[in-house]
């Protein structure tokens, strides 16, 4: 319990951090651009050791080509310096789990268990309003795609959630008998609907979403900020922010870093999506 | 210009074409091939905009730039532009983009890069295109007279669509790589 408690403040940190720092300038001369992190690709690259410093990629039977040397070089690059939400500790655990010589862990763009955090905003009724949605690549055809898999909105949260005033409301088993004819009362008091649902019912924010948007109460305004979680190192989480200062630590870094256990995978999740 | 473009398209088609059978993806070689005439189209954009931004440039000479322009682009591309003071994301199509550039009218329009540009990976879409992102960093100067009276240094990320096609030449079906490029992302770094 307090170990979860930690990496949400931890995570809490590390998102405001971020966020801060989203529209901060870009500064960089030359050299510092060589060395930012310009691309979620080259992020990519760099992590598995698969580029040169110039950022050409290393052919697959280059002696250099996801060499743990390089590795480590760039590992320590593209953690955002600067955080004092990564424990140097517990960073170079981590680079040393994934630069291990007889069992080193890549990222592989492909391979899901990583996703994406677009914030944007929208008119909603004309009022400006910010909704977040997570997209995740999905195969098809032999190709990829991004989807839309969830959406963070707080008007609907609000409507959905605090309905509970402490009386029991139900539809009493009876009522077959009277044609339902007691959903009048209960469709009145819209705000406690859904006391009237399953125990296992959960609304779908997506699918009312976008319902909104087709019925253009939802008018798409702006894109605001973009991270990406990613879940692909096992026993690892961790967040990947871009970072605008000046200097070469600048670009897609790495903003946030948790080790967890894996049955508390479905907790963090839940966080992330700000269940 | 559209024939040199027309040149290295067929040089490509020559050569064999390698997929890897496992993912589908582009051979290294094929790779760089693609990577250098998508940066020959980036090189090609650049120079369109000089010639649209200059006030020398005559107004029939200009359309007639902007619709070369055009031809490098995928239909329906947009420029998204946000700058250091206002980092909301503008949205304008290409063509409005480029009658922006070219109301702005300035004596002369200076475009410098940065010598630094990043290639990500190509990756196959749905529809069996490949679609890759090249960055560059360009300053940009807009000079009345011989006053600079507006400077900006970017970044550019822009979209390459990459598409094997087929033409008959010669009762011969010869197949060939065409690029194109897609919406553009771009962002001030430096005022």
């Amino acid at each position: 319990m307090i170990r979860s408690k930690l990496f949400l403040i931890i995570l809490l940190f590390c998102a405001a951090s971020s966020w801060a720092q989203s529209f901060e300038h870009y500064l960089g001369d030359e050299a510092s651009l060589f060395a930012q992190t310009k691309q979620i690709n080259q992020f990519f690259r760099r992590f598995n050791g698969e580029e040169s410093v110039s950022g050409v990629r290393f052919p697959a039977n280059d002696p250099n080509y996801r060499n743990i040397t390089v590795r480590k070089n760039y590992l320590q690059m593209i953690f955002d310096l600067e955080s004092q939400f990564i424990d140097k500790e517990q960073k170079n655990e981590f680079i040393y789990n994934i630069t291990k010589n007889e069992e080193p862990i890549f990222l592989d763009f492909h391979n899901g268990d990583w996703f994406a955090e677009v914030s944007t905003e929208f008119l909603y009724y004309g009022e400006k309003t910010r909704a977040t949605l997570f997209l995740k690549l999905e195969e098809e055809n032999q190709g990829y795609k991004w989807v839309i898999t969830n959406v963070f909105f707080k008007p609907f949260r609000e409507l959905f959630s605090d309905e509970n005033d402490g009386k029991l409301r139900f539809i009493h088993p009876l009522s077959h008998e009277l044609d339902f004819m007691n959903l009048i009362k209960i469709f009145k008091e819209t705000g406690k609907v859904t006391q009237y649902t399953s125990q296992s019912y959960k609304p779908d924010y997506l699918s009312v979403f976008l319902y909104e948007v087709k019925k253009q109460n939802l008018i798409f305004q702006n894109v605001s900020g973009v991270k990406f979680h990613f879940f692909q190192v096992p026993g690892w989480y961790f967040e990947l922010s871009e970072i605008r200062r000046s200097g070469a630590n600048s670009g897609w870094l790495i903003t946030g870093l948790i080790d967890f256990d894996e049955s508390k995978k479905g907790e963090l999740l839940k966080y992330i999506y700000y269940e | 210009m559209r024939s040199k473009i027309f040149l290295i398209v067929f040089l490509l088609a020559s050569l064999p074409v390698v997929l890897n059978a496992q993912n589908n993806d582009i051979s290294p070689a094929r790779k760089q091939a693609i990577d250098s005439l998508a940066l020959e189209k980036v090189r090609d954009l650049s120079k369109y905009i000089s010639i649209i931004g200059s006030k020398n440039t005559p107004w029939a000479e200009a359309n007639r730039v902007i619709e070369r322009t055009l031809e490098l682009f995928a239909e329906g591309s947009q420029m998204g532009v946000s700058s250091l003071y206002r980092p909301e994301i503008a949205y304008y199509g290409v063509r409005q983009y480029l009658e922006r550039l070219m109301a702005l009218n300035y004596d002369r329009v200076k475009i410098e890069w940065y010598d630094i540009h990043y290639i990500s990976d190509l990756v196959r879409q749905p529809d069996g295109r490949y679609v890759g992102v090249i960055t560059i960093y360009q300053k940009f100067e807009g000079i009345v007279g011989e006053k600079m009276v507006y400077r900006d240094t970017t970044r550019k990320d822009i979209t390459v669509y990459v598409e094997r096609k087929e033409t008959q030449i010669g009762g011969r079906l010869i197949g060939f790589w065409d690029v194109l490029l897609g919406d553009i992302r771009v962002t001030e770094t430096t005022p």
